[in-house]
């Protein structure tokens, strides 16, 4: 059996500059079928790292000659749901040169919105419904021994002309079972963060948010049929994850490594773990690290983040999306603007650069809400802020809701990168938003003192002034994004 | 009483730094002025022990050591009327050498965003300095300062020197009238320097401008948010310091 995990030559997000890191989806994908079966041929083959084009991705391909071929992206920040179009026009191509190839697609969207992806993509052979290790094992299994994948869990495919879909198959309980990602198959030497950050990689150890907000797009990493699967929090313990970031620092030679679980930070005993791992390991000498977190635990584990710099942690993510107490509780957020507030001026003291995310494109806001919400972003004062569009994606709990008003209509999702407004809102058009987000921008990175106070600063580490200086340099691709000229994914 | 004013003076640059509290001796000897609060920022945060001088109208000029010597720094004003009232307390206030860390816009295609600008000749396109002195007055920079500063500058970055043209209309610099200023011999523009080499040059106190590129008006680039743009602005700062450090102290 000969799996190739397919990344064609995408883009990354428009803020990001040049911006690569190996497909951590297929990277532990690739892990486990390698330790249930050795004797398997695997390839990664990166045509985004190695700059390759269509064509020769397909010359690639042809060398290999799989008998499966894995597409698809668990991370949104590799380009939103856009990536889901690069994977579908790349699937087209494979399955035009190589009919017998079976494709078989899983991740963001492909996990929560089978029915639509297969419907429209006949080139795609199965859809993973849901989280993709186990079934993906099985499936191929099943393929090679020519069983009935009917019997799969957690599958998707067309049968006598019908889109049928498996049992709903539950979440793993202990993500301790799954082995490392196979990052020896990836170009390792070839990723890059933020234009700037060379020997980069992301990390995805636990699955989950308890926040679970409604409009939150990680819903699409989850079966549809199960209404609380993303608040279901999982996640690998301290010493895998330290065990991990050694291995890429050691073996693949990595020096930052973003950690992209939805919320790092979510077990202060696991949190307490790692940093005593990670200060028993000198990471701060050899592989410096980055998380997204949640505000309220920050502010529980206010001793740690004392302890930060010296495990090699450099920058810290916190999410507000919406900036008064009244929308956070609108939309569930379960956390305060203060508690946001304090836990930058707490990272800043102790050094961490901070990200803010936030969201603009909700159903009620206008220009005056809009407006009224850059400036308590501006006065919280971030480091960096990353701004994001509304985009209710299928598995979402306001999916329905959007798609009843036929404010959404599930496309080829070519521009659903979160960079362009997919949806109006009550009072205001795609563009009208697209224009104040690309003013808010501008404003965010243009504001006298904020620039010096982070591109100077002696406190922050140069990763972080040189991801300030990435996101600086782009602010006019997000604008451009914005207002729909441009394509970056 | 008459409505016509009697005293022949409403308030003096001494009258000013009496009411802020000001003693003899409270700046140091050299000054290095910029326009923008944050690049005065970055200049304080050079100095060891900075106190604050004082702040008056938003200009706030801080004192403090650099390599055993004091040195005073602040925000100077951003046009030539507050360039002008400023530089006049730093000179009544006993600062004997000005160095204006400023930015500017360039009038060369071959100049770019992030070069400096040394000016050698000041080309007056303001109003406030026919407060001061009559029309045929040409201010002027040190030479020697200026020539010092030009080839220190030049070990580590791309520098011009040339005249400067201040002005008081942003938005009216059009090709007639810049054009005109480019063939008295202008390479840059800006909205400070000729008010603040007037003031020192009547106070006979030696002055030089260095200052970063921030646009240009011959390609209608503007890098005001330009990552070249702070890069040199950061680098102005250090070599400024660097300079005083080999040149002056």
């Amino acid at each position: 059996m000969k799996i190739l995990f397919l990344q064609p030559n995408l883009g990354a997000w428009s803020t990001f500059g040049r911006h690569c890191a190996p497909n951590i989806g297929q990277a532990q994908l690739a892990g486990l079928v390698r330790k249930k079966h050795p004797q398997y041929l695997l390839k990664a083959l990166d045509c985004r790292a190695l700059g390759y084009d269509d064509k020769t991705m397909l010359s690639e391909i042809e060398k290999f000659n799989p008998d499966i071929v894995h597409i698809g992206d668990i991370l949104h920040t590799t380009g939103g749901a856009a990536v889901v179009y690069r994977y579908n026009e790349a699937a087209k191509l494979v399955k035009e040169k190589f009919p017998k190839v079976t494709i078989v697609a899983s991740g963001l969207v492909y996990a929560s919105a089978p029915k639509e992806i297969l419907g429209r993509n006949p080139q795609i052979d199965y859809c993973i419904m849901g989280e993709q290790d186990y079934t993906f094992l099985e499936l191929i299994e099943a393929l090679e021994q020519a069983k009935d994948v009917s019997k799969v869990a957690g599958l998707s495919f067309r049968k006598d002309g019908r889109i049928v879909l498996t049992n709903y198959r539950p979440l793993i309980s202990d993500l301790d079972e799954l082995p490392l990602p196979a990052y020896d198959l990836f170009p390792m030497d070839k990723y890059v963060g933020h234009t700037y950050w060379k020997g980069y990689v992301e990390t995805w150890n636990s699955r989950g948010c308890p926040a679970g907000c409604s409009f939150c797009y990680e819903w699409s990493q989850f079966d549809t049929r199960s209404t609380a699967d993303l608040k279901f929090f999982r996640a690998r313990s301290a010493k895998l994850v330290a065990d991990e970031l050694e291995l890429l620092a050691d073996k693949f030679g990595m020096k930052v490594v973003c950690m992209m679980d939805d919320c790092f930070n979510v077990s202060r005993r696991r949190m307490e773990e790692f940093l005593e791992e990670a200060k028993k390991r000198n990471f701060a000498q050899k592989i410096n690290w980055m998380f997204l977190g949640r505000a309220p635990y920050y502010l529980r584990d206010l001793d740690l983040i004392k302890e930060f710099r010296s495990a090699g942690c450099v920058m810290a993510l916190v999410g507000i999306e919406v900036a008064t107490d009244e929308e956070l509780q609108e939309l569930g957020k379960g956390i305060t603007v203060e508690q946001v507030k304090e836990t930058v001026a707490k990272l800043r003291e102790n050094k961490v650069a901070s990200i803010l995310t936030w969201m603009m494109g909700f159903e009620n806001d206008d220009e005056y809400r809009i407006k009224k919400r850059y400036e308590a972003i501006d006065e919280i004062d971030p480091d960096i802020c990353a701004l994001q569009y509304l985009t209710p994606m299928p598995g979402a709990p306001i999916w329905p809701k959007y798609v009843e008003r036929g404010w959404v209509k599930f496309d080829d999702l070519k521009t659903w990168d979160f960079h362009h407004p997919v949806v109006p809102t009550k009072h205001l058009s795609r563009e009208q938003i697209g224009n104040l987000g690309a003013w808010a921008i501008r404003e965010f990175y243009s504001k006298p003192g904020r620039i010096e106070r982070v591109l100077y600063s002696k406190d922050y580490h140069p990763l972080a002034k040189l991801c300030f200086r990435d996101f600086m340099q782009n602010v006019n691709r997000f604008e451009k994004a914005s207002k729909h000229e441009e394509l970056y994914v | 009483m008459s409505n016509l004013m009697q005293r022949p003076i409403h308030i003096t640059a001494e009258d000013l730094l009496q009411s802020v509290q000001f003693k003899k001796g409270d700046f140091g000897k050299i000054a290095l002025i910029s326009g923008q609060p944050q690049r005065a920022q970055v200049c304080l945060n050079c100095l060891k022990n900075p106190v604050k001088n004082f702040t008056f109208l938003g200009y706030t000029f801080w004192t403090g050591e650099y390599k055993g010597k004091k040195i005073t720094v602040g925000n100077g004003g951003f046009y030539a009327p507050d360039s002008a009232f400023t530089t006049e307390m730093l000179c009544a206030g006993g600062v004997e050498v000005i160095i204006r860390l400023g930015s500017c816009g360039a009038l060369s295609s071959e100049i770019n965003i992030g070069d400096f600008i040394l000016a050698d000749k000041i080309i007056r396109g303001e109003g406030t300095t026919s407060y001061y002195v009559d029309e045929s007055f040409m201010p002027k920079v040190d030479e020697r300062l200026t020539e010092r500063l030009a080839k220190f500058f030049s070990q580590e970055a791309k520098v011009f020197k040339g005249g400067v043209w201040t002005t008081d209309a942003l938005l009216r610099e059009t090709k007639e009238v810049v054009n005109s200023f480019i063939q008295k011999g202008a390479i840059a523009v800006d909205m400070v320097t000729s008010p603040l080499v007037t003031v020192a040059n009547l106070y006979q106190r030696k002055v030089a401008v260095v200052s970063v590129v921030s646009d240009n008006l011959i390609t209608g680039e503007l890098g005001f948010n330009r990552i070249e743009f702070f890069d040199s602005q950061e680098k102005l700062v250090d070599l400024a310091f660097r300079f005083l450090e080999n040149e002056l102290l």
